[in-house]
């Protein structure tokens, strides 16, 4: 018995585009939701041109931008949605391409599950699936493989093409606060340390949220229970959650510590989850709803120190007032329907500094979608501000020893160790092996 | 003077609130000013996300949870704030002993003796209605000190019968803003450098009308440095300085709620006292934890009862207060035997059985206290005795340790009759070998 696939139209029209067009094999990620009885694929995106010309052998995608591809789609969708599954558009043999999507599917699913900081349960389901579509003779060739499994063989699957998959399924949302404060180690090199810090410190918010208790629609629900209640089915439902946490029981250390400053983040942040219309359980709402809280602040956080790193210093939303603090804004979360009248979205970050142009050429790059200002959901979040005024908040030292300038360690420390840096950042949420 | 250990249902049920309240603060610098002013801030910060609408406290083992800062807001909303308290009881589902100590299958708390207590976990709320900023990320690069800990919020109010639920959370939050407050001193109190005492809050339950008290005393401070403090709460509440009411060991003990140390207390309270013509019940008061046979791994079959019995007193004199130390091992026992020049130095660490006398002896020198030793020549002569027995449970109140021939135990209590002379005694048994089961132990008496 294998897995069953549950396709939208449009994504087989998107597919025979694909075959149509003629610069050599395509290849692309496949987009959706798993559930333990079947799979719902809600959209397709196809791996986006890269800049440097392509005189490399011609024929085999390149894993490493397919695999870097997926990393950043990931990063845009919210709960529910996830990377399913990797295709090829080629009139290579089938079993040559099956052994390049294998290779594929393990190496995407890899990269994506090192930078979550939440772990996955036992009842994930593990199976991806890998779709060779053939433009001469318009075959599709579906099987799934195992990728807890790094021996798996390829199994069958069905792929079945069907309208409005999407079009009722349920909406979970909340807007999370964020009150993180944390000690920097006792030593002058700056941003590394704001990093690994940053990384312990959100993992024990990550750590909170899951131990939440959580409300859908004011009641606290049997983990068994369905989310519709015994309302009808296939009616669009929206439900808006509550988290109640108490502190976290490990602390990063009790009592005073020296520390060689400290480091906050502050604000709100919008989370959504998306769930099938097929009888969704209320414990799959509460733990993909919570996972998009972690995903989406750890996802702007890391942003914000891939950004600074680019930016070779302060970046342009930030501020340094005289008590030697720097602020920095993280970019705010703005959604896209997949489908004009479906509830599903996929999501962007824009900065400050940003207009929503740039969201718009990002979509179309990464998720290959056209769309118009107008479709844009902005309203969720408020972009932040640093608002001078909160200079207040912090301790005015009346010893002469405060008052000395110190040196901008943090810009001292990009200029010199660039490289260093940049594997800092992107090891920044590795998973301890 | 007898203190009643436990609370009586007269009034209403007790609603108790604990949860941990995170303190974190950035100190730019250890100047005790700056310390103060910092710490006092941080507090200010506590207080107001207590009062504020994030504020939740959800009932233990139900659905129930409750805003008490929305106008008391509940859910499941069949409650309504101003149902009476102890319609929340009705909510619970508790499997575990009922306060008789005897298990009892899945049912809704059932009337007994013991005063209700309603648990209550102090929570926050992190959603909030949006749109909200998102996110701002703030670095502060300096040599500086941070403080990071948690403190063990443990509020205690008391209802009256038919008290709404809002009337009730309303004072409970005054009374968890309360202890915010005396944590603040207490903290500001005790911080001194870089160290910090975190603030400990205790209950206490003193004779009525003034029922369950809550102090907060710094963690890790042992008794002997705050005689200051309680000799202030005794004067504060009108208690005679002779006997113990706020040492760390009188702490109130909670119904249902089980020890850390993992001996019965006082099994003797679920039996049933026997009947006698014009006769009285003279009962050991305070507590006292069951020694026995082969406890904390040590295998004294045959040998160890007198310890045992010596170390069911010893566990009274520490548990109202009187002492700090605790029980002591059967070679501490030994030791100190030997100490005192009864024993040669080789006693340590055999299997040789100890009498009255020594057991007199070890209660000197461990604890420094005295005690008298009756003789009776013969068991029949007890029965005379009865007198004496009732008037020292009146008086002092401690278990009795009997010991004749090869033979020891401990007597809690007689039901005495002056008219008849007749007389039954209630024996602790240090020769029972099991678990600390309280169904068990109270069956094989």
């Amino acid at each position: 018995m294998g897995r069953t696939y549950i396709v939208e139209d449009v994504v087989e029209g998107y597919l025979t585009k694909q075959c149509e067009q003629t610069a050599g094999p395509v290849s692309g990620l496949l987009i959706g939701q798993s559930s333990t009885q079947r799979e719902y694929v809600v959209t397709a995106t196809r791996t986006p041109q890269r800049e440097e010309s392509t005189a490399s052998g011609g024929n085999s995608p390149d894993k490493e931008w397919v695999t870097e591809h997926a990393r950043q789609v990931s990063r845009m969708l919210p709960g529910g949605l996830s990377v399913l599954g990797v295709f090829i558009v080629t009139d290579t043999d089938a079993k040559d391409t099956l052994t390049t999507l294998r290779q594929l599917v393990f190496a995407v699913e890899n990269l994506i599950s090192s930078e979550r900081l939440w772990t996955s349960a036992e009842d994930d389901v593990s199976d991806r699936v890998v779709l060779h579509v053939n433009p001469k003779t318009r075959k599709t060739l579906c099987r799934t493989f195992d990728v807890k499994d790094p021996k798996s063989v390829a199994k069958p699957a069905d792929w079945k093409y069907q309208s409005g998959v999407c079009s009722s399924w349920s909406t979970v949302s909340c807007c999370v606060s964020v009150d993180v404060l944390l000690p920097l180690p006792d030593n002058p090199t700056a941003t590394e340390d704001t990093a690994k810090c940053l990384k312990e410190g959100l993992r024990g918010w990550a750590h909170q949220l899951e131990s939440a208790v959580c409300l859908i629609d004011g009641r606290r629900l049997a983990a068994d229970a369905e989310l519709a209640g015994g309302q009808k089915r296939n009616v669009r439902q929206t439900y808006s959650a509550q988290l109640l946490i108490t502190p976290d029981e490990r602390r990063l250390a009790e009592g005073v510590q020296r520390c060689g400053g400290s480091v906050s983040v502050s604000g709100a942040v919008y989370s959504t989850a998306y769930l099938h219309s097929n009888k969704p359980k209320a414990r799959q709402a509460e733990k993909l709803l919570k996972r998009d809280a972690v995903s989406t602040l750890t996802t702007r956080a890391q942003m914000l120190l891939e950004e600074l790193l680019t930016s070779g210093g302060a970046s342009e939303g930030s501020s340094r007032d005289e008590h030697q603090r720097e602020q920095f804004c993280l970019p705010h979360r703005v959604f896209c329907p997949v489908e004009a009248s479906g509830p599903v979205c996929v999501c962007d970050y824009r900065f400050s500094d940003e207009g929503l142009s740039e969201v718009i050429d990002r979509l179309k790059e990464m998720l290959d979608m056209d769309a118009a200002e107008k479709d844009l959901d902005i309203r969720r979040e408020t972009p932040a501000e640093v608002l001078e005024g909160d200079a207040a908040d912090e301790p005015t030292v009346e010893t002469a020893e405060a008052l000395q300038s110190k040196r901008n360690y943090f810009g001292a420390a990009m200029a010199t160790t660039v490289a260093l840096l940049a594997t800092a950042a992107s090891m920044l949420y590795l998973n301890d092996v | 003077m007898v203190v009643s250990d436990s609370l009586s249902s007269d009034r209403g049920t007790i609603l108790r609130v604990r949860g941990p309240l995170e303190f974190k603060c950035h100190l730019v610098s250890t100047d005790a000013r700056h310390m103060l002013k910092v710490i006092s801030r941080t507090f200010e910060t506590l207080k107001s996300q207590v009062k504020s609408e994030s504020c939740v406290l959800t009932v233990c083992d139900s659905p129930v949870i409750i805003w008490p800062n929305k106008d008391v807001y509940i859910t499941p909303q069949e409650i309504t704030p101003n149902a009476p308290c102890d319609d929340i009881l009705k909510w619970i589902q508790s499997d575990e002993q009922d306060p008789a100590g005897l298990r009892s299958a899945k049912k809704k708390s059932k009337k007994s003796s013991a005063a209700s207590v309603i648990n209550l976990r102090l929570m926050m709320e992190a959603t909030k209605t949006g749109p909200l900023s998102a996110p701002i990320l703030s670095r502060t690069v300096q040599k500086s000190h941070f403080l990071s800990t948690t403190f063990p919020v443990d509020c205690v109010v008391r209802t009256t019968v038919n008290e709404t639920i809002k009337d009730a959370f309303e004072r409970l939050l005054k009374a968890l803003t309360h202890q915010l407050c005396e944590m603040e001193k207490v903290t500001l109190q005790h911080t001194k450098g870089t160290t910090l005492l975190v603030p400990e809050p205790l209950h206490f339950l003193l004779p009525e009308p003034k029922g369950l008290v809550t102090v907060v005393y710094p963690a890790g401070v042992p008794d002997s440095q705050l005689e200051a403090q309680r000799k202030e709460l005794h004067q504060q509440f009108e208690l005679p300085d002779d006997w113990p009411y706020f040492r760390r060991a009188n702490t109130y003990h909670f119904p249902n709620e089980p020890y850390k140390d993992g001996y019965l207390r006082n099994p003797h309270l679920v039996l049933t006292h026997p009947t006698l013509d014009n006769g009285k019940v003279y009962l050991v008061q305070g507590t006292y934890s069951y020694h026995h046979y082969m406890q904390d791994h040590t295998d004294d079959n045959g040998w160890g009862c007198a310890y045992r019995s010596l170390q069911t007193i010893c566990s009274w004199f520490q548990q109202q207060g009187y002492v700090e130390r605790a029980v002591p091992s059967h070679k501490e026992t030994q030791q100190a035997l030997v100490d005192v020049g009864d024993k040669k130095a080789s006693f340590v660490g055999s299997r040789q059985w100890i009498g009255s006398i020594e057991v007199q002896a070890v209660l000197n020198q461990l604890l420094g206290v005295t005690s008298k030793i009756m003789f009776v020549s013969q068991g029949s002569e007890l029965a005379s005795k009865g007198r004496e027995l009732a008037n020292h449970f009146l008086t002092e109140g401690t278990p009795i340790m009997i010991g004749g021939g090869v033979l020891a135990h401990t007597i809690l209590g007689v039901a005495w009759s002056e008219t008849s002379g007749q007389i039954r005694y209630l024996i602790l048994d240090p020769h029972y070998t099991g678990a600390e089961d309280l169904q068990v132990v109270t069956d094989k008496v």
